[in-house]
């Protein structure tokens, strides 16, 4: 059973066959019919008995009253019929001598072919002014049709569901049971490629039609002057359409073709679009690495470039000072490295990791030799030694680090330069919480902040702590772990991980 | 009194390296470590020659040179890294005499300042020029080549005065076009190709080995002589 398909759905608007709009309704013809016989029947039922006290003219005058009935309400054969049997009748019954067709005075013959003449006339006109009417009907009804769905087109947001919306709305209002939208593909193989299919399974409608049923399908092509944009495929058991329902099928058509020639460009233009940001924010992640490992390599040129200078006296707190900055941008330069090279490694997915019970105490301890030596003020609380989860030594390791390190840069700067880091056992999931009590981040900044660079204005790009966290984030991921920044109760922010915890059967 | 210099740079790795070998040397040395902050520090320290990071937050380098060229003819050394050569080429535009890209050696650093330092003295008279056989005389508008006079036309004349009365400072493309050629020739730098190349011919000792008129290559030319006195 397939899965129930959406619909989009249509304004309210009458719901009637296009068939039974166009076609004049059979039992209009036929009640024509009945008048002409059944009204001059009766007529003449009615007025035999009263013959001698009217003129024969007058008695002529009824009859032209079922002529025009008979005319306007089943048509010019209706109206004939009615005059030739008022002919006969108005001769037989009521022309003297009566009961013969012969008739007695030169002046009646005058009167009677009059009679015919104005009848037969008037069958005529009749006639046309009610197929006028009926053909105006029928073409507001062509016209509301196409109104209908044409405004349901236009509303339409892109895509395949608003497509087969306004199949289904053609398969009911012209009577198909099935049918099948095929829209040119703009991928390498140029051709037609099924875009929705409606009351029938997808794909067992082909271009040329349900090859499994009876009827011909209708195959309506999309164009936009001499190129096809796509191909509407209708089966069903129903009569040939009829000049009109191929009118407003045809013009429903076209303005299909133009809402999905309107999609088709939408779409390159996001694409266009997508492409263009994506080149941008290479571009600029680009200018950022190249700024950022500059920066420690100029400093560690101009130090030891400085040094090598013999013509100059210079004291030894000097030298040791420019060894110091060689010394400390190395380590800067390497972390920065090791950085890029994760972050290009995560993205490239060839990371595999090598879980194993780990203890996060162990990776703590790892990493906070490193923040101790870049941020001297900064104390670090553990309270995770007992922690085991199941993990990979060195991205665990690597996760800590980076959050254990913006947890310090943050820290370094506040009243109070402590880093905690605290579990929490959740179900089958280890909860570790690394907190520092510096300034908290803002809401807005909290969106960008997993993202490798950040912008500092509008034209200069600088790697932030987001490459780390994005780090640390990239390698979770890879060990079903998850990520998220809370507010440190007392102030300042705090990054959860929670990890597979280790004693439970993996 | 030692020469005055201001360091602008929002990395401070980089600041603090560039004041440990300039004080070493015996420079007067002010930071800044942005924008603002430089055209302040401007106004109170007076520098003789600004070094400016191009690449900085908020008010960046070009901005400053844009507005310390309005009511100051400062020798400014552009400091750039190598992707920012759009950048450099603007910033030479708006008058900064000369770049360094990152990350340089010391040595080369100081040749720069010591080259923008000596511009900035008082303009000498002199504007003759003497390399191998070559003897060259602005105001006298000769040029002699192993004592024949060497005819130059209007628009070489110009060129050559162009650069030889900057010496030492790097000139853009952009620079050159409009001093020699005036509005409307801004981007034709094939054009100032050609004619570098007939006037190479005619006042260097060598043309095939330039020692007078040095190719900065896509950023200009350099009048590498010091005038003879």
């Amino acid at each position: 059973m397939a899965a129930p398909e959406r619909t989009t759905r249509f304004p309210a608007a009458p719901r009637s066959s296009i068939g039974e709009l166009l076609r004049r309704p059979p039992r209009s013809r036929i009640l024509g019919w009945l008048i002409a016989v059944a009204g001059s029947v009766v007529l003449t039922a009615a007025l035999v008995p009263i013959r001698d006290e009217l003129t024969p003219l007058s008695k002529g005058f009824f009859y032209l009253l079922v002529v025009v009935a008979a005319a306007a309400t089943g048509g010019f054969g209706p109206g004939i019929l009615a005059s030739v049997l008022g002919f006969l009748l108005f001769n037989f019954f009521f022309l003297p001598p009566y009961g013969t067709f012969e008739i007695g005075r030169g002046e009646h013959v005058f009167v009677l072919f009059v009679f015919l003449g104005i009848s037969v006339l008037i069958s005529i006109v009749v006639a046309r002014a009610s197929e006028r009417a009926e053909a105006a009907e029928g073409r507001e009804a062509e016209l509301r049709l196409l109104q209908d769905l044409s405004s349901s087109l236009v509303q339409m947001a892109p895509g395949s569901d608003a497509y087969r919306a306004l199949l289904r709305e053609i398969l009911d209002r012209f009577g198909f049971e099935s049918g099948a939208l095929f829209v040119q593909d703009e991928g390498e193989v140029r051709g037609l490629r099924e875009e929705v299919t409606v009351g029938a399974v997808p794909g067992s409608i082909d271009v040329r039609g349900d090859p499994t049923a009876g009827r011909p399908p209708e195959r309506l092509a999309l164009s936009i002057g001499s190129r096809v944009v796509g191909l509407v495929v209708l089966c069903g058991e129903r009569p040939p359409l009829a000049p009109a329902e191929s009118r407003v099928l045809r013009a429903v058509c076209d303005q299909l073709a133009l809402v999905i020639e309107r999609d088709r460009l939408l779409r390159s233009a996001t694409r266009a679009e997508v492409y263009r940001q994506s080149d941008e924010m290479r571009r600029a992640l680009l200018t950022a690495v190249s700024h950022d490992l500059r920066t420690p390599l100029a400093a560690i040129k101009t130090s030891a470039t400085d040094l090598l200078d013999d013509e100059v006296d210079r004291t030894d707190e000097d030298r040791r000072e420019a060894l110091q900055a060689i010394d400390r941008e190395s380590d800067r330069l390497n972390e920065l490295i090791a950085n890029l090279l994760d972050m290009s490694r995560i993205e490239l997915g060839v990371l595999k990791p090598r879980t194993a019970s780990v203890s996060v105490g162990e990776a703590v301890e790892a990493a906070v030799d490193a923040v101790r030596a870049r941020w001297p003020v900064v104390t670090v609380r553990s309270d995770v030694h007992d922690v085991i989860v199941r993990a990979d030594p060195v991205f665990l390791e690597r996760v800590v680090s980076n959050l254990l390190e913006n947890a310090a840069r943050a820290a370094s700067s506040s009243s109070e330069p402590a880093v905690d880091v605290v579990g929490e056992r959740v179900g089958e999931r280890q909860v570790v919480r690394v907190r520092d009590h510096g300034p908290g981040i803002d809401e807005p900044s909290k969106e960008a902040l997993f993202y490798p660079f950040y912008r500092l204005d509008g034209r200069n790009v600088r790697l932030g702590p987001g490459l780390g966290l994005a780090i640390a984030k990239g390698f979770l991921s890879l060990m079903d772990g998850d990520i998220w920044i809370e507010e440190t109760p007392s102030g300042g922010a705090t990054f959860a991980f929670s990890l597979p915890a280790a004693d439970m059967p993996t | 009194m030692s020469d005055r210099i201001l360091v602008v740079d929002d990395e401070e790795q980089i600041r603090r390296a560039l004041r440990r070998a300039l004080v070493a040397r015996g420079y007067d040395v002010e930071v800044a470590v942005d924008g603002e902050d430089a055209l302040s520090a401007f106004g109170t320290f007076a520098p003789d020659v600004v070094v400016l990071d191009l690449n900085m937050p908020g008010i960046d380098g070009i901005e400053v040179t844009h507005r310390l060229r309005s009511w100051s003819s400062v020798p400014i050394l552009v400091l750039s890294v190598r992707e920012d050569e759009a950048d450099k080429v603007r910033a030479l535009d708006l008058g900064a005499d000369d770049y360094l890209t990152k990350p340089f050696g010391v040595p080369e650093l100081l040749a720069r300042i010591r080259a923008l330092l000596r511009r900035s003295e008082p303009s000498p008279a002199h504007t003759r020029f003497a390399v191998g056989d070559v003897l060259i005389d602005l105001t006298d508008r000769t040029v002699r080549r192993g004592g024949a006079a060497m005819h130059l036309t209007k628009t070489e004349w110009s060129l050559l005065d162009a650069l030889a009365r900057n010496p030492g400072k790097l000139l853009t493309h952009g620079w050159l076009l409009h001093a020699v050629w005036g509005e409307g020739y801004g981007e034709d730098v094939e054009v100032l190709r050609v004619f570098i190349s007939q006037l190479r011919r005619k006042v260097e000792p060598d043309p095939a080995h330039p020692s007078l008129i040095i190719t900065e290559a896509g950023v200009g030319y350099r009048w590498a002589q010091a005038p003879a006195g």
